[in-house]
Formats: structure tokens, sequence, C-alpha cells
């Protein structure tokens, strides 16, 4: 069973990646107000970093927020109100990496006007900015029908899932990911497919509940589609 | 026994091991060399034991190189050691020309194989003067600092940072332990070899044998540390902290731990051991030969929990290991043991001797808790600390290094 597109379009090339993570060579901070200073001079890819690939470095994987920033504020700073705020920052719902920044610093100017003494951490607690070097790799596999995603996505490393449905936001113009892009890229008859990977609000989930989802909302999807016999 | 990667898909998935194939299409005949200062003993030995192998399964050229000295280099060494990880130490004018002879001595001897490598991996500050008597050198020379160096006594760092500036890389295992250079800081954590003796699944046969061997009785809950006999694995705390414990809950205790050849103090911290634990015939203080994994392995088995009771510590491999073994782990909390022992998850960190009792207490008395720990315990290092991911991100900072590291790269 296939689905029905309005064209044909060309393969889908599945990647992968791996990240190593590096220090910034940012100076630390020890305080609110060092944070502060560093946020408004740090490159975008320690925010990236910070943000984003959290999912994919090596890390316990029930952490209290999705953020390095707001499991600073709670763990490091005790600061409860702070972390929830930073918390709840969906860098996917802003428009760029730079409108996060402003978020932020916004954020803890807030706080810095609401406590009475700037919150500070003991020696050996600071914020250590990172980032980090990404190698994009070949897996020399291809999708090269809608169906095809749907199927394959068993198949997919976990890094791989990162680099086409996370990192492709920074990447693509619209801030949208790979199997979106491609399935556009079919013109009408894959919307419900694009719509339900719409539909995921991944900034929760570890990649392993995402790829979890991700077949789940597929595979709905999929029974839903307008489907006809493949000619060969 | 020689392992190909292929052995690993079974614990590490196919998805790991096609990974690292691909990955290293990049790098296939490469000259990778990696020194350090032993064959045997610690954890720097037992990782090279399976990284170098794994690396030219993969097609890379890869070798594994140690400098060679006197006792009194080695003592000089320790003192580096423990000055990085902030304890004083003294250098003398007569130490550092000790150091310096003897890497003269020994780039005269590696030199030819250190400058055709295309990288070169230095592994802690034993090795570290090579780059600077190396001029031809034409590869990547990264050093790799497998201690916790955040507060290094400043005159220790002062001498070793310039040695370690010209370097094109450093790694350290947690982003805590790193400190300023010149050149780009990377971070990987350390990793278990699943298939090893020290870490592969045994019988319940022979681990009741290996205790039997070793005249330890099962007949109460067993408490284990597995540590070289350095201060700073508080050996003596722990003992005090099963004193404490043993007054409520009967229990045995087991310090066990190999020599290294580049620990001169290790004998006389182990006569420390002894004296501490007296005539206490619950607390067996083992002397193991640098080989003795798999027994290792059995009393990590045989324990209810495992201890890493550090007032410093590098990345603590013993935690993973005893992660892996289903164990929940009470741990110092320093240094890479917070990396991996999250309260009420994995295991307990703790400050003090009464702390580690109490915890133990709890653990004790709740079989239940201890054995969702374990579990817990044993996923976290599955997904995390296997040597897969390791050498993942050793190929990765290569792969960059070679590219210039810009922050996205396309590997052929």
């Amino acid at each position: 069973m296939g689905i029905n597109t309005e064209k044909t379009n060309m393969p889908f090339e599945i990647k992968d990646c791996a990240l190593i993570s590096r220090m910034a060579g940012i100076d630390t901070a020890i305080n609110l107000r060092e944070l502060r200073e560093r946020l408004l001079i740090c490159p975008v890819e320690c925010l990236f970093h910070h943000f984003s690939e959290t999912l994919i470095r090596p890390t316990f994987d029930d952490p209290e927020y999705r953020n390095d920033f707001a499991i600073w504020a709670s763990r490091n700073l005790r600061d409860r109100v702070l972390a929830e705020r930073l918390g709840i920052i969906n860098p996917y719902a802003l428009d760029s990496f730079e409108t996060l920044r402003a978020v932020l610093v916004d954020i803890v100017d807030e706080r810095l006007s609401e406590v009475p003494f700037i919150p500070w951490v003991e020696k050996g607690e600071d914020f250590r900015f990172m980032r980090a070097v990404t190698v994009v790799f070949h897996t020399h596999r291809k999708l090269f029908a809608p169906e095809d995603l749907r199927s394959q996505l068993s198949r997919m490393s976990l890094s791989s899932i990162y680099y086409h449905f996370v990192e492709a936001r920074r990447r693509t113009e619209d801030g949208s990911d790979d199997f979106t892009a491609w399935l556009a890229g079919f013109g009408t008859g894959t919307g419900v497919m694009i719509d339900a990977l719409k539909g995921i609000d991944f900034y929760f989930l570890t990649l392993f509940e995402l790829k979890r989802q991700l077949i789940s909302v597929l595979e709905r999807a999929t029974s839903a589609e307008p489907t006809y016999e493949k000619s060969t | 026994m020689k392992r190909v990667l292929k052995d690993y898909e079974p614990l590490a998935g196919s998805n790991a091991v096609s990974q690292l194939k691909q990955l290293a299409r990049d790098l296939v005949g490469a000259k990778v060399v990696h020194v350090n200062s032993t064959k045997a003993g610690g954890g720097v030995a037992e990782i090279l034991g399976w990284l170098v192998p794994l690396m030219n399964d993969l097609g890379l050229d890869t070798s594994w190189e140690i400098v060679q000295g006197h006792s009194e280099y080695f003592q000089v060494t320790k003192a580096f050691h423990n000055g990085l990880q902030g304890n004083n130490a003294t250098l003398t004018q007569r130490m550092l020309e000790v150091y310096e002879e003897t890497l003269t001595d020994n780039a005269n001897r590696l030199r030819i194989v250190l400058e055709n490598a295309d990288f070169v991996f230095i592994h802690d500050p034993q090795p570290a003067g090579l780059l600077e008597r190396c001029n031809d050198r034409s590869g990547k020379w990264i050093w790799r600092c497998h201690i916790d160096a955040s507060h290094p006594n400043r005159k220790v760092w002062n001498y070793l940072k310039g040695k370690v500036s010209a370097y094109d890389a450093s790694i350290f295992s947690m982003p805590d332990f790193a400190q300023p250079l010149v050149h780009p800081q990377f971070i990987i954590a350390p990793s278990i070899d699943p298939l090893s003796d020290k870490n592969c699944e045994l019988t319940e046969t022979e681990i009741n044998n290996t205790l039997q061997e070793l005249g330890i009785p099962h007949d109460l809950p067993i408490l284990v540390q597995i540590s070289r006999f350095d201060r700073f694995k508080d050996p003596i705390g722990l003992i005090k902290a099963f004193t404490l414990l043993n007054s409520s809950v009967d229990a045995r205790l087991v310090l066990a731990g190999g020599g290294a050849t580049d620990d001169p103090e290790g004998d006389a911290v182990l006569e420390e051991v002894k004296d501490a634990a007296g005539k206490n015939d619950r607390i067996h203080v083992l002397l193991l030969p640098a080989d003795a994994h798999r027994t290792i392995n059995a009393l990590q088995r045989s324990a209810s929990i495992v201890f890493q009771k550090s007032t410093q510590e590098g990345f603590g491999l013993t935690v993973t290991e005893g992660m892996w073994k289903g164990k929940p782990v009470i741990g110092g909390n320093v240094g890479g043991i917070r990396l991996q022992v999250h309260n009420h998850y994995t295991g307990y960190l703790v400050n003090t001797p009464e702390g580690a009792a109490l915890r133990a207490r709890e653990l004790l008395r709740n079989p239940v808790k201890r054995e969702r720990m374990g579990l817990t315990a044993q996923r976290f290092v599955a997904e995390n600390f296997l040597l897969t991911r390791h050498l993942r991100e050793y190929l990765t900072l290569m792969s960059g290094l070679r590219r210039g590291l810009a922050n996205y790269l396309v590997a052929s």
C-alpha cells in the first residue's frame, strides 16, 4: 500500500551525527549577574548546546528541566523561581536563538530586580559554558516514498532522529524539520503526515520518547491517508 | 582475548556499531599512537586495553606506547598526580631534572613513531613533556587528562601547563575538571568494556568460589569498595562508616585493590588501612594482583552495595562497574562520581563517614529499593558509559580536528 501523492520527490538521504562537547572558552559564571554578562556575549552555539544538545550528550535522562540554565538555577543557585521561569522556555517556539538570548537575559534581569542580593554559588559550582562539534555522516540508506519514513523510523538511531527532527530546525530557513520539508516536496497527499509531525511537542521528550512518538503519530496518520496501490 | 566491534552489538545495539563504522570511514589508515605510563593497573591502562584494538578493528593504524622510567621518575609523576588533584606537592629542581631526563630518553626511543603519527594521544602528566621533544611532528597532539584537575596545586599546574599548552587540544573527563588553556578543551567521559573479565557475566558458582578462595564468608550482606590503596579513595573513612553501620546492621566490608606500577605510595596506605581494620574479622582488606579482573568482578557482583567513598576522584570507573552489575552505589560527592550517582535514582552521594553509614543502613534495610536503584543504575550505564560511546567521541574528535574544528562538518 502506498500514499497517493501529487508528484514524485528526490529520495531522502538518512544521515546520522555524532557530537563532542567542548568548553566554550568563556569564563564561568559564579553568580546570576555574571551569568547575565556571559549570556550577552556567548556564541549562539552555546545557547543551542545548553538548550538542544542536552538531548544527545551523555546524561541522566530524567532531569528536572530540559535546559542547563534551569538545572543550574535549581541545583546550584537553589532558586526555584528562576529555575521554573527558565525551564518553561521552548527555544523552538521562538524565531531564532538570538531571540532566545534576549528572552534569557530578560528573565535574569527580572529575577535580579526581585531578589535582595545577587544569588551566587559555591566555588566549583559555577556555570560552565559549553558548545559542541558535530560531525554529520551518511548512513547510505534512503527513503523513496512517504510510507518509507514510517517503516524506516524504527531502524534509525536516536542521533539520526535528533539530526533530522531536532537539529534541522537550526539549519533550515523556516525552522522546520527535515522530514516535514521532504514530505512537503510531494505536494498534496502528505498533509496528514506533516500535520502529525507538527503536532509533536518534542522539547520535553527524551530522544527515545521522541522516536516512539514519531512512529506512533505516523502510523496513525498513514492509516488515515487516502492510499492507492503503487504501480510498478 | 581480543575482541572485535561485532562482539558488542548484542549489548550496545547494531546502530551504535554501525555509527562507529560510518564515522571511522573518514579516518581509515590514520596512524594513531596512545602513550601512557603503565600497561597494567589503573583505569587508563584498562581503557587503552580495549580502545587500541577496537580502533584497529575500525581500520585506524593504532599503537600503544608507554614511557619507561626508574622509581625516582614515578615519585615525581606521583607528585604531579597528587598536585593536579589539589594535594600539596613539593617540586624540587632535582625532581624536575629527573622528569626532563626521563622524557628525553623516552622521546629518543619513541621519536620516529610519534613524529610520523597523524594523531598522538598523551595520557595524563607522565608523558606530557614528549611533545616539546618531537619538533618534526606532523600530526595532531592531544593531551588526555584523566585526573580531576579542577583545583590543582598552582606550582604543579604552572609547570605542567607549560608542557601541555602547545598541544592541539586537550580532553578532560568532566567540564568541572578543565583548566583554562589556549587550545580547545573537549569533554569525554570514560567508559567500561562490558565484555571484559571485569564486567562480563559470571555464574553464581564462580562468584561463590571466588569468595571462598578469598576467605570471605557469604553469611552477611557484603559491602565492597574496589580501588587502589590511595588516601584520596578514603579507605579509612569507609572503615569508620562501616564501624558506625555495624553497630546496627550486620554486614561485611571488603576493601580490595591492586597496586599500580606508577603508584609508589600504595604500600604505605595499605598498611594504614590494615591498622585501621585492626582485628575486626568482618573487614576484609585484600591486595589483589593487577590482573585479578575476574576476582574484582565476582566481588562487585557479590555485593549488596558498592562503595566509592573518595574525597577526590577522576571519573570513578569502579562506580560505573558497580552500576553495570546492577548495584546501587554510595559514593563521595566529588568528581565524576557526581556524574554517575544520582541521589535516590542510582545511589547516594555522601560527604562523611556518617552519611555513608546512614545510606548503607537505609539500603540494607530496604531490598526492594536497592534492587530498583540497581536496575536504574545498570540502564544508565548501558545508555551512557559503555565503550561504544567513548570510542564514538574519540572518532568525532579526530574527525573534527582533521577538518579544523568547524562546528558543523560532513564526513565522507
